[in-house]
């Protein structure tokens, strides 16, 4: 396909069938927990595959339409025998296989997406989907089977049914619905005529002329002619090829004898004879379906995409370019800025403008407003993540033998869009270790712990004040932390002489190299993980917090701030800089004296706040500033928080709250490390001058 | 003083053999950048230290609601500071940088086969040519690229 123009079907093609195979995922895992499809799924499935196809084979991707095509051909039938027809032994069947389309569909979708060749390989996937449909319709014979599979247009088994004496074989199929089968091969009979004379062709069914009920042999097997010279067979296909009402056709040759071929056309032929009755019944069973292509197949599909889209509330959605989000994010920070250089500018210093000041407060109302709305439009419901975890437990559940469920709690809590991108991968990679390292082996185990034998993952997600909080909690074994320690001494991260807190210990996960497994599985162990996932979080502005009791389980949080764009930020100054700390940081603010610091052995300053004591950090001495109080007295201390990081920052002066725009530090200065400093980003303030952000937990760090 | 933002419109009137250079004067040096790097010429900008930072790094300016580095060519090349005013800001491979200089000079228009490159013997890696002015003086062609590196 020539992409230009077509960009946009292209892109809308690919959201539209992925939107559609996330909520396939969701109908069939629920079906398997319920261990069967309620006639709204069957309804539900058909339509997704239904359009599936269509849209795939408007894209003129085959081996997709092919697949699609088979499956919304199974549940047609489910849904006209209902799930009574699916034997129970086959449910199971039924759902993996499902599963292993949707996984076939997505691979290919993400080949289009590369812009990969698609597989052409379907044969395995067509054949499990046949031999299904075959169970469904009771009938375990190869003939049905094999009769059932050409009303789509899959490799056929069928024997070839070139007469004797016309060795040259072609087998013709019409589109879909296009009816009048019987007379369109007569047409063609009638050309061919034409082309090489009568003598040299037969064909079959040989009454299409006179017979309608040719129609339904033609639709499900095709129409065959069988040709004495290939030459001639060569001009018929270019005169099927020009045809507008021919789907497509088969050439096949028949080099073996009159006998071998007088057995094909009866078996099969069934319908055309008087076949023993089951396979009377099946065919008639499926030619049904086909029957009702040319008028129902349009009418079916109706009122099951009316009822698909009856099921669902009818929302007004409108999908946007998240380029133009981001953009409009841009303006509207820009805005805040703006609104405050002229609100507070250095020109209305000391002037009392009451009228002023009123629409000044309207203004800032507004911008408020403005920044809340445009922020809510990148909001998405976690959900979606967390529901494709769903399938990681299912998968690795089989895979590893072990039971366990995913329970979701706070999946609705919204959460700005690139922060939900940026930790799908992170959580995957957690939950697959909960799955491979820390549920137990064996239920005998579990129960043993005097746990529930099913394993239990919470995934968790909630706001508390400017951050989402994300937890995946697992009622595994646990970490064990000798073994932890000992990988890390073997690996050179930690020395053997040291003692070591659990924290400390647990904290080992999250380095690059560490892994305890000795070998490498396919889901984990390659040791490149837990460190890539703090890395990952961390790139959203977020932290990773390990936790776990042997035993018991282990617990990962992820501490993501709300915005990173916005924020609301206390300025302070120390000496003759001003520093933005977040708001959100900021436990406490006081005043004390030189005489309530308390030195500790290694010259540390400690205060005492609440029976509790914290390091005091001078601010002027982390960054080597010239000027800025030294006497505690003239100074104050801010009791900061982060993550699991406390203490007191000294500094000169407190200026005020302010709403700042966070922008990043240009490269060429973050190439100096400074982020490891404790300084991550700046802000423009009201009146021109720049201000740097403070980074509680990395100023932390930088010092110890 | 402000310039057109991308120099290729100032080369459009150029022959194909010159080179359009702003010279700026750096303690006894007069060094010169070609034109289609240099954004703007600055004066008495407000520029926000930045701790943790080399000294020849002085900090960073608020360019229109853009935050650009400035590092101090005075510095960078190992001189002392004389209380520079004047900032050039240039664009180099889509990265802004402003330098801090003690003056801006004077434009010239040089012919590219006066260019000559370094002796062998220099040691000056900013510098990537020099040429002699028409005035009489010699200038120094700075490597911009280089600039960005530590």
């Amino acid at each position: 396909m020539d992409n230009g123009g077509n960009e946009s079907i292209l892109d809308t093609y690919l959201y539209e069938t992925n939107t559609l195979l996330e909520q396939l995922d969701s109908i069939v895992l629920a079906a398997e927990q319920a261990d069967t499809f309620t006639q709204n799924d069957v309804n539900e499935i058909f339509r997704i595959m239904h359009t599936i196809k269509g849209a795939s084979a408007m894209m003129e991707y085959e081996s997709l339409t092919t697949v699609a095509h088979r499956i919304e051909d199974m549940f047609f039938i489910i849904r006209e025998k209902t799930m009574e027809s699916v034997p129970d032994p086959d449910r199971a069947l039924l759902f993996d296989m499902m599963f292993l389309a949707i996984d076939f569909f997505r691979s290919q979708v993400e080949k289009v997406q590369n812009g990969q060749p698609l597989s052409k390989d379907i044969d395995k996937l067509l054949e499990k989907i046949n031999s299904l449909i075959a169970k469904i319709q009771g009938d375990a014979d190869g003939a049905g089977n094999a009769a059932a599979a050409p009303a789509a247009s899959a490799v056929s088994a069928v024997p070839e049914t070139a007469e004797a004496g016309f060795p040259y074989g072609l087998r013709v199929f019409f589109d879909e619905g296009v009816g009048m089968e019987n007379l369109r091969a007569f047409m063609l009979v009638t050309e061919f005529r034409g082309i090489c004379g009568e003598e040299n062709f037969t064909f079959f069914p040989g009454d299409v002329e006179t017979n309608a009920a040719t129609i339904e042999t033609i639709v499900s097997q095709g129409f065959v002619l069988s040709f004495r010279k290939e030459m001639d067979r060569a001009g018929a296909i270019q005169v099927v090829s020009g045809s507008g009402s021919v789907r497509g056709y088969q050439a096949f040759d028949n080099p073996a004898g009159a006998t071998a071929r007088q057995e094909g056309p009866k078996a099969a032929a069934p319908a055309a004879e008087s076949a023993p009755p089951a396979a009377q019944e099946s065919r008639t069973a499926a030619l049904k379906p086909a029957q009702e292509k040319p008028v129902g197949k349009n009418v079916p599909a109706a009122p099951a995409a009316v009822q698909g889209a009856g099921s669902h509330p009818k929302e007004s959605l409108i999908s946007v370019n998240l380029s133009k989000l981001n953009q409009l994010m841009d303006v509207v920070g820009e805005i805040v800025i703006t609104e405050s250089m002229v609100t507070a500018s250095p020109d209305l210093k000391g002037l009392k403008l009451d009228n002023f000041t009123k629409s000044a407060r309207q203004l800032r109302k507004l911008t408020d407003e403005l920044q809340d709305v445009s922020m809510s439009l990148r909001m998405v419901p976690v959900l979606a993540t967390f529901q494709k975890m769903q399938r990681i437990v299912r998968d690795m559940g089989k895979k590893l033998g072990k039971k366990a469920r995913l329970t979701l709690v706070g999946e609705d809590t919204e959460v700005d869009k690139t922060i939900v991108d940026g930790i799908g991968d992170p959580l995957m990679h957690i939950v697959r270790n909960s799955m491979d390292h820390g549920i137990e082996e064996s239920e005998a185990d579990r129960i043993a712990a005097g746990k529930d034998p099913e394993g239990e993952i919470i995934l968790s997600a909630s706001h508390t004040g400017g951050e989402v909080i994300i937890q995946v909690k697992d009622d595994g074994r646990g970490v064990d932390y000798d073994k932890v320690l000992k990988k890390a001494v073997d690996a050179g991260l930690a020395s053997p002489e040291i003692e070591y807190s659990r924290k400390e210990i647990i904290n080992f996960l999250l380095m690059p190299g560490f892994s305890t497994n000795t070998e490498v599985t396919e889901f984990s162990g390659r040791g490149v993980g837990m460190d890539v996932v703090k890395k990952n979080v961390e790139e959203v502005g977020g932290t990773v917090v390990l936790t776990s009791e042997p035993g018991k389980g282990m617990t990962t949080t992820l501490k993501i701030p709300l915005t990173m764009a916005i924020l609301d930020g206390m300025e302070v100054s120390v000496g003759s800089s001003i520093f933005t700390i977040p708001i959100n940081n900021i436990r406490q603010s006081f005043k004390m004296s030189d005489s309530d610091i308390i030195h500790d052995a290694a010259h540390g300053e400690m205060v005492k706040v609440m029976d509790n004591f914290y390091s005091v950090i001078r601010a002027k001495d982390v960054y080597g500033l010239d000027n800025g109080y030294d006497k505690i007295e003239d100074g104050i201390l801010m009791w900061v928080e982060s993550g699991e990081c406390t203490y007191c920052l000294f500094v000169d002066e407190l200026l005020g709250e302010q709403q700042v725009v966070v922008k990043p530090l240009p490269n060429y200065i973050n190439t100096f490390n400074i982020k490891q400093h404790g300084i991550t980003g700046c802000t423009i303030l009201g009146d021109g001058n720049i201000s740097v952000i403070l980074d509680v937990s990395n100023l932390y760090s930088a010092i110890q | 003083m402000n310039m057109i933002d991308d120099g290729t419109s100032a080369r459009a009137g150029l022959e194909e053999d010159v080179e359009q250079y702003l010279v700026f004067q750096c303690d006894t040096l007069r060094i010169g950048v070609r034109v289609d790097c240099v954004v703007e010429a600055l004066i008495n900008q407000v520029i926000t230290p930045l701790p943790m930072l080399p000294d020849y790094v002085c900090g960073i300016i608020n360019l229109r609601g853009e935050v650009v580095p400035v590092v101090s060519i005075r510095l960078r090349l190992g001189k002392p500071s004389a209380q520079e005013q004047s900032i050039i800001v240039l664009s180099i491979n889509g990265t802004q940088l402003g330098v801090l200089v003690d003056r801006v000079d004077q434009m010239v228009k040089l012919p590219r086969s006066s260019i000559l490159p370094m002796p062998a013997t220099s040691s000056q890696k900013l510098m990537s040519g020099m040429s002699s002015l028409p005035d009489g003086g010699t200038m120094l062609e700075l490597d911009s690229a280089v600039l960005l590196e530590h």
